[in-house]
């Protein structure tokens, strides 16, 4: 078997509030491999974010190893870091905290060819349509602004924009939670088809069990900043083990749709 | 089943930048006394325009048209104490809700005045009880109705909100925010009202009463901060209790604990629960009917039970089928059309 995408072991990170500290993360460890849905799972506040902050450095841990792709991630700097973050894309709950809703559709889209020197200036256009069909948007919409299209269509500016450096990860924290049901279902086939087509590994961080289910291949469920299970994320959900597993198991909304 | 309120014909347009949106169109639909009845839909289907209606709090921009009809018994002891009020106990959280505007002649009230006719009102954007920003709407209210005598007052109407953030005051304690609403409408001095909003806290299960009391809400979770929140949206024993995407921002287990917490309080109290969600699966475990709305219209409403086992319209079965359920297929596995 080769080696996965992304490891990481022991990851610790701490928060002082109040005078108090608190471990955020506390010595998490897991590993992705190419073309994999590994899904972060946990009520609020158990470190699903956090860990998505550590792993795409937008934040240092005070211990813990991150290896991407064979490389010691946390050890990268400057032009390599710079090289490596193509490769490691992120996709957030609410898209228009991410961009600038003045910007329009083709500058957010133009951003990641032109930084990473994807495209040159006369190719650009071109390549935005692609990405905007590509992930189901008429290339009509790249004049808008973003806070002129909807939620959805948002979404899928915010997953063209992901894949426009052709990245082997895609981080999603929460990407379809703000999202109507036919939307999300819509986007999660979407980024379906995408890994399938591309071989993208997802870290799909989410609190509702039912979305996991429905995409991931493995789940780890987290508490207070440590894992309290992982596995299968079928497994894991149809029989939880740990007290939180089988809390956000029952929590979860079921719809009991035979008749009386 | 007797009617607490009954909507007629009730359509409301948005104005804005010289463009239209009809947000609600000829909706007619009854709310019983003491039924827990959930609105459900996608984004932009009228909602929260349905419960802002009801509540008076549309912004003066909207031109609404159409009745609202409440069929309330005058409170029995309204008396001298009792501060007059005529607006509903709400925490609207939008920035742009207009302080006055022409009254619209469309919410009647029924009741001890049967004829009585009561402006749409509109009220700056505060806090439950916190009605100051409504004197000259109570005034222009003087002039049409009855305030003192009122059925649909302050008192009347409860409103808990997506996020709690935005109904609470940031620089006021917790204790401070509920005792406010029972003082104003329930006319208590300030020591029963901090003891009432005691009552209240420990009511809603915030851990360590004492301490929250004296907490101001950036101090609390999100979940913490939407129980302070109900506690001061059912601090003056409303009819009825608005809970508008009340737990969509929260977790999965604090949802199902706040929806736990609104079921105990709406019975204990024999309150109405109007109850909007884009999760057909929580509104079908929490209320008794359900009504669909999309686009601004009325899709259907019937039995909770009935409109998830057996819907009579294709929207409807299209909301059923895109539930993600704990049982459902992986997606993966699915045959279906790539978005
Ligand atoms: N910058 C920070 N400063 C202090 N504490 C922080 C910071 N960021 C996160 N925390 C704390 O770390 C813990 C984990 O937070 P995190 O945002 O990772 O949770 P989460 O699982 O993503 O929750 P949610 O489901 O609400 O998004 C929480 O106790 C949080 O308050
Ligand atoms: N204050 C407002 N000004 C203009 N348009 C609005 C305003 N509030 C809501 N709308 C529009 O009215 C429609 C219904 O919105 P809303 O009632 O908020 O729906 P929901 O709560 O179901 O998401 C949408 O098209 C929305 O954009
Ligand atoms: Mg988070
Ligand atoms: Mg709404």
């Amino acid at each position: 078997m080769s080696s996965p995408l992304l490891s990481v072991s022991g990851l610790t990170k701490r928060y002082r509030r109040g005078g108090k500290t608190i471990a955020a993360v506390d010595n998490v460890s897991f590993h992705i491999e190419p073309g994999e849905t590994l899904a972060l799972a946990g009520p609020s506040g158990s470190g699903k974010s956090t860990i998505a902050r550590l792993v795409l450095r937008l934040v240092q841990p005070d211990a813990g190893d991150i290896q991407f792709k064979g490389e010691d991630f946390l050890a990268l700097g400057g032009a390599t870091l710079r090289a490596r973050r193509a490769r490691l894309q992120m996709v957030f709950q609410d898209p228009l905290a991410a961009f600038n809703p003045r910007a329009t559709v083709a500058r957010v889209l133009d951003d990641p060819l032109r930084i990473h020197g994807i495209a040159s200036r006369s190719e650009r256009p071109r390549r935005i349509a692609a990405l905007l069909e590509r992930v189901g948007l008429s290339p009509d919409l790249a004049p808008r602004a973003i806070h002129e299209i909807s939620g959805g269509q948002r979404q899928r500016v915010a997953i063209a924009r992901a894949i426009a450096t052709k990245p082997s990860l895609i981080v999603l924290d929460e990407a379809v939670s703000a999202l109507d049901v036919s939307v999300r279902g819509q986007i999660l086939r979407l980024l379906l088809d995408l890994q399938r087509e591309e071989r993208i590994a997802y870290l799909f961080i989410s609190h509702d069990l039912g979305v996991v289910r429905a995409i991931a291949h493995r789940l780890v469920i987290l508490d207070a900043g440590t894992i309290a299970e992982s596995g299968d994320a079928r497994t894991v959900i149809d029989a939880p083990q740990s007290a939180i597993g089988k809390a956000l198991v029952v929590a979860a909304p079921k719809l009991d749709r035979t008749g009386p | 089943m007797t009617a607490l309120l009954s909507i007629r014909d009730l359509t409301v347009i948005y104005r804005r930048d010289g463009s239209e949106v009809a947000a609600l169109k000829d909706i007619s639909l009854d709310i019983a006394v003491g039924e827990r009845l959930a609105v459900i839909g996608e984004s932009g289907s009228g909602k929260s325009t349905l419960a802002l209606a009801i509540a008076r709090l549309l912004p003066a921009s909207a031109r609404i048209d159409g009745s609202i009809d409440w069929f309330l018994r005058p409170p029995p002891t309204l008396g001298a104490k009792a501060p007059p009020s005529v607006l509903p106990d709400i925490s609207p959280s939008r920035g742009e809700i207009a302080l006055s505007s022409p009254p619209s002649p469309i919410s009647k009230v029924a009741g001890e005045d049967p004829t009585a006719k009561l402006p749409i009102s509109l009220l700056e954007g505060e806090m439950s009880g916190r009605t100051e920003g409504g004197l000259m709407e109570r005034k222009a209210q003087k002039s049409t109705a009855k305030p003192d005598h009122t059925p649909l007052g302050g008192r009347d109407i409860g409103f808990v909100f997506q996020d709690p953030s935005a109904s609470l005051d940031p620089v006021m304690t917790v204790g401070k925010q509920i005792a406010e609403v029972a003082h104003t409408h329930l006319g208590l001095n300030w020591p029963q009202a901090y003891a009432k909003a005691k009552t209240l806290i420990e009511r809603v299960r915030l851990p360590d009463p004492d301490a929250a009391l004296r907490a101001f809400p950036h101090q609390l979770s999100g979940g913490q901060k939407q129980r302070v929140a109900i506690a001061a949206a059912i601090a003056a024993g409303p009819k009825l209790l608005i809970a508008d995407e009340a737990t969509s921002a929260l977790d999965t287990i604090v949802q199902a604990e706040i929806v736990a917490l609104i079921r105990q309080l709406v019975a204990e109290d024999g309150m109405t629960l109007l109850f909007i969600s884009h999760d057909i699966a929580l509104a079908a475990a929490l209320a008794e009917r359900i009504a669909v709305f999309r686009h601004g219209g009325l899709v259907e409403i019937g039995a909770a039970r009935q409109i998830v086992s057996a819907p009579r319209h294709a929207y409807t079965r299209s909301l059923l089928d895109a539930h993600l359920g704990l049982d459902a297929e992986p997606l993966s596995r699915q045959a279906g059309p790539s978005a």
